[in-house]
């Protein structure tokens, strides 16, 4: 047995090295750094190769060990391309000098100014728009206009919103400390833990099933996992996502908060030519279509179409507060939440 | 002695960490949330320690002493909890209990009016995660009832004692130190988990470390912290050795044909409790969960099957049974090297090396690529060789970090065991003019073939549901089954998650059945225990 077992390692052991041999030296190749899990990215991946016949290595994680793994290779990391699903840590790659400047005319002209490094250190692939999302029998949409809003007492014990941890919330914070200022966002903050209906918990599509069950009136989530909900094969879930409509926050002041999921060149990219190319392949009005229609995010090129359930929740104005300014934020935002005890919840009583 | 200063690099590089001081959030951490996720930790352990203990010792006791239809099946599915990660298996339980969930629909379809049981809460936590661990204990304690000499029972009851004494004052003491070993990998795995615990918004030790890591952007912190983490995990071994005593027991083993104990038919009358005492874990742990899985997998059928789901299972497979192996080879070196040498460092190398398993995996990761940063650093400057490729582009330093980190799966049964066993079987070979290694060879590692079995399994089980080292330190050629759930499933899509879940399981126990069922010399029977002692 064991000798058998011997074998196997061996055998594996030998396929695994001629696996391993770097043949492909002369190939044309980049490596991207990304915290997007989705299949369609992978397609479209695939789709970029067969036009330029450039590679895409792909390497997913989470965008702070990404972060940290860019920051302990140094000037030896094989990453060209670095994608978050949120502008603060983009923000925080660029501070800690891992991204460099790309100079390229079809970028500029495509992303909008404010969903961009203002040194063209990284740029927003598509937006995620924090909306309030509310129980369509109980709630009178009249009712509702601003986030800071919700910290009114008649919402006490209405409304979901999960934990602190969660980047989006501490990016919605940081918008909010942006906008009012410290001591009102953390008035805000602990107001709206004193109107949550539970402890936080659970991911922003729990929220919604919440609503469903009866547990609340309100949640605060990313408009994409709204359309997944409702385009679930999962009966529950779908149920759940019709049993809300969307409320954009907001929109008679600064307009919802939006946040981005972006990419930067690596500082040391081996490949930086190929590296813009893709990146600008990424903002082509087609791939944009296809990151709307696929995964329900809005894109960042402006003559791209959105899908036709993000078009049924209509237009709205977005906050075009850099998103620099959430980056250099969010850690006061942490902090924030942890002053009031957010993760606590409501107090007992 | 050079193993363990190997296996001890990415912690020394931690402890160069201590050195800088703690951050600047710690006064931050201290005053907010440092009592509460300390409070929460050890409600945790505590909780889980007892539902473990229980489930584990009671369902191992009762396969190992009494024969009843499908014991044999039942005995190896007990083993299967521990193939569902557990947040997967947490997430399952929400599908179920939640509002709406499946299990409620079905009750509610029957007339029982219950809208949702919360699981979402420490309770819940506490019960998920004794589920899914449960088997550590479980195996441990089944390779010692196993391995039992009937002739103690034999004693016992012709000395007048009667089932329930036999097995509380001669069994449970006997197993003590093993039952303990398991305990402590259960309290590592609570400590450590992190996508159960953030899913059902309680906050611990871990997720405390990485809200420090990421959020409040304090790298230094989070490693004090971990050394905190680190410091309690001291304890807690400290206290399991306290409990455990002077009672390192030397079994002779039975001389007679009939060393394996023959299992007794279920006592009549208590048929229904001792199959319930066997179910309940087996329910909870697997049976409820998978169902759940199985409902998802089917929903999501038609975009997840594809034919690089086989080739993903295929490479996880590969790179868990070369890193398994790796480990116990390891555990084995770690263990006889020690004895064989009194050397005064070696038992502070063994703590040392085992601490890897409670170390956060990510924190682990990061110590890794900075220690290997610098020798490639020294390879490239001081030999003019560029050997980052071996690094990053090959399993090499991924195989090295699962050693490490689970070196303790197999070091602590591997430990306590050949404690049992005992040195008289060795020092007689010794003897008779056979040399140390050979000894090993021939005479210890055969004896040891259960434990060694055993904790390959675990071993392998838990590399396969490994997921942040993985994640940090795998080549981006490499996919393996737990990196793809976990992408699913941290991008809200569970039931996608499902079907590399299942695989997942199904992979091992694939692995289960060739080791346990395709070589009927495995399992212990009277011959083959008697074979090597009798040389």
């Amino acid at each position: 047995m064991i000798n058998r077992l011997l074998t196997v390692v061996f055998i594996l052991l030998l396929a695994s090295c001629a696996n391993n041999t770097p043949a492909e030296q002369e190939e044309k190749e980049i490596t991207l750094y990304t915290h997007r899990h989705y299949d369609t990215d992978q397609a479209i991946f695939s789709k970029f190769e067969e036009e330029t016949g450039i590679k895409v290595n792909v390497v997913k994680a989470n965008a702070d060990e990404l972060i940290q793994k860019m920051e302990s290779e140094g000037d030896q990391s094989p990453a060209d391309l670095l994608i978050t699903v949120d502008a603060g840590r983009l923000v925080r790659a660029k501070s800690k000098g891992l991204l460099q400047s790309a100079e390229s005319e079809v970028l500029e002209q495509t992303i909008p100014a404010h969903l961009r490094d203002t040194d063209n250190q990284w740029f927003g692939l598509t937006k995620r728009a924090r909306v309030i999302v509310y129980d369509k029998n109980d709630v009178d949409p009249e009712e509702l206009s601003t986030y800071e809003a919700l910290a009114d007492p008649k919402w006490k014990g209405k409304i979901l919103i999960r934990a602190s941890g969660n980047i989006y919330n501490q990016s919605l914070l940081a918008s909010i400390i942006a906008n009012d200022g410290e001591d009102a966002a953390k008035e805000w903050a602990g107001a709206v833990t004193q109107n949550m209906a539970r402890s936080p918990k659970g991911n922003d599509r729990d929220q919604v099933k919440a609503i469903l069950a009866g547990e609340g009136d309100l949640a605060i989530i990313n408009t994409y996992y709204l359309g997944r909900l409702i385009t679930s094969e999962d009966s529950l879930e779908s149920a759940a996502g019709n049993a809300v409509s969307v409320f954009f926050p907001n929109q008679d002041d600064r307009g919802t908060h939006v946040n981005i999921s972006g990419i930067g060149v690596a500082k040391y990219a081996p490949h930086k030519e190929d590296a813009i190319k893709f990146i600008e392949y990424l903002v082509s009005e087609e791939v944009q279509k296809t990151f709307a229609e696929a995964n329900f995010e809005y894109p960042v090129n402006p003559s791209a179409s959105s899908a036709e359930l993000l078009e049924s929740w209509g237009a709205f104005k977005e906050d075009n507060l850099p998103l620099t300014k959430l980056g250099e934020l969010n850690k006061e935002a942490v902090i924030t939440f942890d002053e009031v005890a957010w993760d606590n919840g409501p107090d007992a009583n | 002695m050079a193993i363990g200063l190997f296996i001890a690099i990415p912690v020394l590089a931690i402890i160069v960490y201590l050195f800088y001081g703690t951050g600047e959030m710690w006064q931050h951490i201290t005053t907010y949330f440092l009592w509460d996720y300390l409070k929460n930790s050890l409600l945790l352990l505590v909780g889980t320690g007892i539902l473990t203990f229980l489930f584990g010792t009671s369902a191992a006791w009762i396969v190992c002493t009494y024969e009843f239809r499908f014991r044999r099946i039942i005995e190896w599915l007990l083993f299967l909890p521990l193939a569902i990660p557990s947040y997967i298996a947490a997430y399952a339980y929400v599908g179920l209990l939640g509002n709406g969930g499946s299990l409620m629909a079905l009750l509610q379809s029957v007339g029982i009016p219950i809208q949702k049981i919360e699981m979402m809460n420490i309770w819940g936590l506490i019960w998920v995660l004794s589920c899914s661990l449960f088997p550590y204990v479980y195996s441990c304690a089944r390779a010692v009832f196993k391995s039992f000499p009937t002739n103690i029972r034999e004693t016992s009851y012709l000395l007048g004692a009667s089932n329930r004494k036999y097995f509380f004052s001669v069994v449970l003491p006997m197993a003590t130190p093993a039952i303990i070993g398991g305990l402590f990998l259960v309290f590592m795995e609570v400590l450590n988990d992190y996508g159960a615990a953030k899913y059902y918004g309680i906050n611990t030790f871990t997720t405390g470390i990485f809200r420090t890591w990421t959020a409040l952007e304090d790298l230094q912190s989070a490693v004090y912290l971990s050394a905190l983490l680190v410091l309690m995990v001291f304890l807690i071994n400290g206290l399991l050795i306290l409990w455990r005593g002077k009672r390192s027991f030397t079994l002779r083993l039975s001389q007679s044909s009939a060393s394996q104990a023959k299992r007794k038919p279920l006592p009549l009358g208590k048929q229904g409790l001792y199959l319930g005492i066997v179910a309940i874990p087996l329910v909870f742990g697997l049976i409820l969960p998978i169902t759940q899985l199985i409902y998802w997998a089917y929903l999501t059928f038609e975009s997840m099957f594809t034919l690089q789901l086989f080739w993903i299972a295929a490479q996880s497979f590969g790179v868990a049974l070369i890193a398994a192996a790796c480990v116990v080879v390891a555990a084995i070196a770690i263990t006889y090297f020690s004895s064989w040498n009194h050397l005064k460092g070696i038992h502070l190398f063994k703590k040392v090396a085992v601490i890897g398993y409670v170390i956060p995996g990510a924190i682990i990761g990061i110590g890794i690529i900075r220690s290997s940063q610098t020798i490639i650093d020294f390879f490239a400057d001081a030999l003019y060789l560029k050997i980052g490729f071996l690094f990053y582009g090959s399993s090499v330093i991924l195989i090295y970090a699962y050693v490490f980190r689970f070196l303790a799966v197999a070091f602590n049964p591997l430990e306590a065991n050949s404690l049992k066993l005992g040195k008289y079987l060795s020092e007689s070979s010794y003897l008779l003019g056979i040399g140390k290694l050979k000894t090993l060879l021939t005479v210890e590692l055969p004896l040891l073939r259960n434990t060694l079995l055993s904790a390959f399994l675990l071993v392998f089980i838990d590399i396969l549901k490994e997921l942040p080292l993985t994640l940090i330190l795998k080549p981006y050629n490499l996919q393996t089954l737990a990196v793809k759930a976990y992408e699913y499933a941290d991008d809200e899509r569970v039931s996608e998650a499902a079907l590399p879940a299942l695989v997942l399981i199904g992979v091992i126990s694939l692995l289960m059945i060739v080791l346990n069922f395709g070589d009927k010399q495995l399992l212990p029977t009277k011959a083959s225990d008697e074979k090597h002692v009798s040389h």
